[in-house]
């Protein structure tokens, strides 16, 4: 009984796009691509949303330079840079700043719910990114282990210790922590999508697309 | 001394002739003295205009007095003044002193002088107008001076510069049209107050003595008075941009410069970094604007941009411009666009479009990328169509309206975020008229075609069914019977066979059809039913015939016969015909009483038989075939036999007549009566046995109320007792009014004898095909109705000739022409 279960589960349905029935590189990096897009897309539109509604006139831009958690990863800021980086390291830099989202994903999603008359659309978005930012984690770290040689490095990680401010009793200081948070997870969203770009053409594409 | 005396005598007499003005020399015109002024009250000046010189060089003398003296000077200086002037200097004037001044032109033929000028010397005093005007600007404490200075008028005489004179000084800014005059004094110099800064300004300035009047105002000056001097305003980053997510580039626009040279320098800072940094690189992207290129260039980070404007009052720093270069991205426009039609497997066009991304961007590496958006509208559209295209560089468009032209455009923006580009250049494409509608058109003109094809082709076949019948009726045999004129039939004419078979005109109608069908079957049944009625003779006189048979064209003479038979014998023989009449009506009762009153007489038959074509037509639908047996001509013989047998009337002439007008089943109702009168005609009527008379009767001239038709009938001359019976058809024509046409050709009666049978009795069939009889010795005559004529002298043809009986005769009348039926469908 068992054997014939065993029998029946290992047959895998062989994916569109796999070799051997494995997914091949360019697909996962497919797939990694449409989540990084999608995950940027409703990081961006919830900042939008935020912004519009609880930050207009406040000056947060101003206060919010240099503050984002993942700020210590130094990551490539120009094309060049995104070039010249080994491919290797800038897949663990994604990895990292992934992982070091993980945290402040799960609390912006909890946390997002106490907003005074939070849109039900950012509450949405704030589950949907946690989840998603999960997905395409375990995606990156197929890809590093299909692309890297060596181990994978599990230490790059930044912690975030941001939790107390987004439970601030002042309003002000709150919001703008929420807006902080969201602003860095725009960036850094953008960062993996653009990152995960530049890769998929250096790799699959041979800097071709 | 004469000679002398002669010449100046000479010269008077010139002179005198010029004073006439013969020759337009006179003496001088009156001068006038203009004006007399005094710049400085000290010396003056007088000016006169000369009058007309009177054509010869003029003398101009002033003479002036004074009003204390009697004595008359002449001017002190014609010089100094000018010409036309005189100059009095200081010696000369006395301002307590009125001087009168008269102004005398003289030349060769005389003199005259002004109207006298009074002048009081303070009274004409006017100075000069100041000198060397030069202006100054001078700010301080934030306010702008003008300083004017000048000097006063020149005098002739340097050395009388003492005197004072009182200025006055105006201005307005060089665009105003209105002065502000201010009064200087006695000063040589002015500082304005109060002016707009940065206006450029007008001043000029005029001088007085303390008696007399203002002289003129100065040239005119003009000064620029320099702006205010402050410390600029604030300057507006209006926008940055990054062209290629590489580099980009910020511009600010400079408020108020305060009137002096403002620098403006650009400093930035960027997130994660205390120190701030200049603009590195002002020139590259134009006036007020600073460069970063790629070196300088970081994304994810936070640029703090601000432009400080500094001059020599001080700086102004505008607002903090945040600038995440990841945001502001807007490429160029795309470029290398292509509009190409193509046709689908369907023949729809359709247009492709394909670009290129904007050489700047960088699309390859993945570091930037792009999406597409087109547009387009019809040329005189108003609205754009947009279509978001993804990141795809071609697109193919369908359901474009076909030949319309459209305007096309393309831009495109990052992924993310940043700014849609600039609309490339208007693209314009034709799209070729529908490519289905062309083949409608080829649909429609071959449609057309095929249908004329196809008319034509009809046109034909009705052509050629028109010989058809010819073909389908084959040609009957002639008669070859001795005696018979053949000519008269072999003359006969392919159109008079058609209009016997009731086809009048063309295109021929389903009737002609119908007949020529009908027709055939007579043939069959007349061969058919003969030779059984033939071979029992039997006293029935019905003898079964079809009725159409009856009705064709060619089978009976009979009907029309009996008319004119009728009419004969109720000529001859009025009262026996009316007794017929009389006893045919108790017979026949309701049915046949109108028949018997045609026959009756022919007076009273006129209405009635116009009348008849209906009715009978409607009979020949009733009436049973069978009843019209007997009166086929071939049926004659028997008719002829069986009428002898019936009556046991010895001999009595066949009267066949031929009534056209008649229907052809009106003479079949008739028979069951008219086989009685017939009998009882022949009882009066005791001709020879042998003789046959077959009449063709033409009833036109006696009946006018009847259809114009032919009435002809044939009248069977003679036949011979020989033992080779021979026929003698007569051609007669009764009507006075139609005449005799002897042209063989257009009789068309013709025999056919068809058996020969014991006791001499000749059966005679019609023959179509010749068309005269050539027993007819009288052509018959051509009414003013041809094809009526025809087809009448048709069915007069088919009267044949038969033994002699009169029962035979009269039922025979039952002859059936066609063309009757016509009017009847109509």
């Amino acid at each position: 009984m068992l054997l014939t279960k065993e029998g029946v589960t290992s047959l895998p349905i062989c994916p569109n796009g796999s070799v051997n029935c494995q997914l091949s590189l360019e697909e996962l990096f497919d797939r990694a691509v449409k989540l990084s897009h999608y995950i940027h897309f409703l990081s961006s539109e919830m900042f939008n949303e935020f912004d519009e509604r609880y930050a207009q006139g406040r000056g947060f831009i101003a206060k919010a330079v240099n503050s984002c958690h993942t700020a210590s990863l130094t990551t490539p800021e120009d094309k060049e840079q995104a070039q010249q980086i080994h491919h290797e390291d800038l897949l663990n830099l994604i990895l990292g700043v992934l992982r070091s989202w993980n945290d402040p994903l799960v609390h912006l999603a909890s946390e997002v719910q106490r907003i005074k008359e939070a849109p039900e659309t950012i509450l949405w978005k704030a589950v949907e990114i946690e989840e998603q930012n999960k997905r395409l984690l375990e995606g990156m770290e197929k890809i590093v282990g299909r692309v890297q040689s060596g181990e994978v490095e599990n230490d790059i990680y930044t912690p975030w210790d941001g939790l107390p401010s987004l439970q601030l009793a002042d309003e002000d200081s709150r919001l703008f922590a929420f807006y902080n948070l969201l602003h860095c997870l725009r960036r850094d969203s953008h960062k993996i999508d653009n990152y995960l770009k530049v890769l998929k053409c250096r790799l699959i594409h041979d800097n071709n697309c | 001394m004469k000679q002398r005396f002669i010449s100046s005598v000479q010269i008077i007499l010139q002179l005198a002739l010029t004073t006439v003005g013969l020759t337009g020399q006179t003496y001088p015109g009156k001068p006038k003295i203009i004006r007399c002024r005094s710049l400085e009250k000290e010396t003056f000046s007088c000016w006169w205009k000369p009058g007309s010189d009177g054509g010869l060089p003029n003398n101009y003398t002033l003479f002036y007095s004074k009003d204390s003296e009697e004595k008359i000077y002449e001017c002190p200086d014609y010089l100094t003044s000018g010409p036309n002037s005189c100059y009095f200097d200081k010696n000369h004037t006395n301002p307590w002193t009125t001087y009168i001044i008269t102004v005398m032109a003289t030349n060769e033929i005389g003199s005259n002088s002004s109207d006298p000028q009074h002048v009081d010397i303070t009274s004409i005093v006017q100075p000069d107008a100041p000198v060397n005007l030069s202006l100054e600007t001078n700010t301080s404490a934030n306010m702008s001076y003008l300083w004017a200075k000048w000097s006063p008028p020149p005098l002739a005489d340097a050395s009388s510069n003492l005197h004072v004179y009182h200025y006055e000084l105006r201005l307005k800014p060089e665009v105003n049209e209105e002065w502000e005059t201010v009064s200087v004094g006695m000063q040589t110099h002015y500082e304005v107050t109060s002016l707009q800064a940065g206006v450029k300004y007008v001043v000029q300035v005029r001088c007085m003595l303390d008696l007399g009047e203002w002289s003129e105002w100065s040239s005119e000056r003009s000064i620029q008075i320099p702006k205010e001097r402050l410390p600029p305003e604030k300057p507006t980053i209006i926008k940055c941009r990054s062209p290629e997510k590489e580099t980009f580039t910020c511009w600010w626009k400079p408020a108020s410069d305060g009137g002096l040279l403002t620098n403006h320098t650009l400093l930035y800072s960027k997130e994660g970094e205390e120190k701030v940094y200049e603009c590195p690189d002002y020139k590259t992207a134009g006036p007020n604007s600073c460069y970063f290129d790629k070196k300088h260039t970081s994304f994810w980070t936070i640029y703090n941009i601000t432009v400080r404007a500094t001059n020599e009052m001080g700086s102004n720093v505008s607002d903090p411009h945040y600038v995440d270069v990841t945001y502001i991205v807007q490429p160029d426009p795309p470029v290398n666009i292509t509009l190409e039609l193509k046709k689908s497997i369907k023949r729809k066009p359709y247009l492709v479009l394909t670009w290129s991304p904007p050489p700047l961007a960088d699309v390859r590496s993945g570091w930037l990328t792009l999406e597409y958006e087109l547009r387009l509208k019809p040329e005189e559209g108003e609205e754009w169509e947009t279509i978001f295209v993804g990141q795809q560089t071609q697109c193919k468009m369908f359901s474009l309206n076909p030949g319309k032209r459209y305007i096309v455009q393309i831009h495109c923006k990052p992924d993310h975020h940043g700014l849609w580009s600039e609309w490339s250049p208007e693209m314009y494409i034709e799209i070729p008229t529908d490519f289905r509608v062309k083949d409608m058109v080829v649909w429609i003109i071959v449609g057309v075609l095929s249908s004329l094809i196809c008319l034509i082709m009809s046109w034909i076949m009705i052509m050629k069914g028109y010989r058809m019948m010819a073909f389908i009726l084959p040609p009957v045999p002639g008669p070859k019977i001795k005696g018979i004129d053949t000519h008269l039939l072999e003359t006969g004419k392919s159109e008079e066979l058609l209009s016997a078979l009731g086809c009048h005109g063309f295109p021929p109608t389903s009737d002609c059809e119908e007949l020529l069908v009908e027709y055939l079957e007579v043939e069959d049944s007349e061969d058919q039913q003969l030779m059984p009625s033939h071979d029992t003779p039997s006293k029935n006189t019905k003898i079964i015939l079809k009725e159409t048979d009856s009705d064709s064209g060619r089978g009976s003479c009979d009907s029309p016969s009996l008319l004119p038979v009728k009419s004969r014998e109720s000529r001859g023989l009025p009262s026996a015909l009316q007794t017929q009449d009389v006893r045919a009506k108790e017979k026949k009762g309701g049915k046949g009483s109108r028949e018997t009153q045609c026959t009756a007489s022919e007076q009273k038959m006129l209405p009635c038989s116009s009348e008849s074509i209906k009715s009978c037509t409607w009979l020949a639908a009733q009436l049973p075939g069978n009843q019209a047996a007997m009166f086929a001509y071939h049926s004659t013989v028997e008719a002829f036999r069986i009428t002898l047998n019936t009556t046991n009337v010895n001999t009595s002439p066949v009267l066949v007549g031929n009534e056209e007008n008649r229907q052809s089943l009106y003479p079949i109702a008739e028979t069951v009566y008219d086989d009685e009168e017939k009998i009882s005609e022949m009882e009066y009527s005791k001709t020879d046995q042998t003789t046959v008379q077959v009449r063709q009767n033409q009833q036109n001239d006696k009946s006018p109320f009847l259809n114009p038709k032919l009435m002809d009938y044939v009248e069977v001359h003679k036949v011979r007792q020989d033992d080779e019976p021979t026929l003698l058809l007569k051609h007669k024509e009764n009507s006075g009014k139609t005449k005799k046409n002897p042209v063989p050709g257009t009789s068309k009666e013709y025999t056919k004898v068809s058996t020969v049978v014991d006791h001499h009795i000749l059966v005679l069939l019609p023959d179509q095909r010749t068309q005269n009889t050539p027993v007819a010795q009288e052509p018959v005559a051509e009414t003013s109705q041809n094809p009526q004529e025809s087809q009448g002298e048709k069915s007069t043809d088919y009267s044949t000739t038969a033994p002699s009986d009169s029962r035979g005769d009269t039922s025979g009348s039952d002859y059936m022409d066609p063309s009757s039926f016509m009017p009847s469908f109509k």
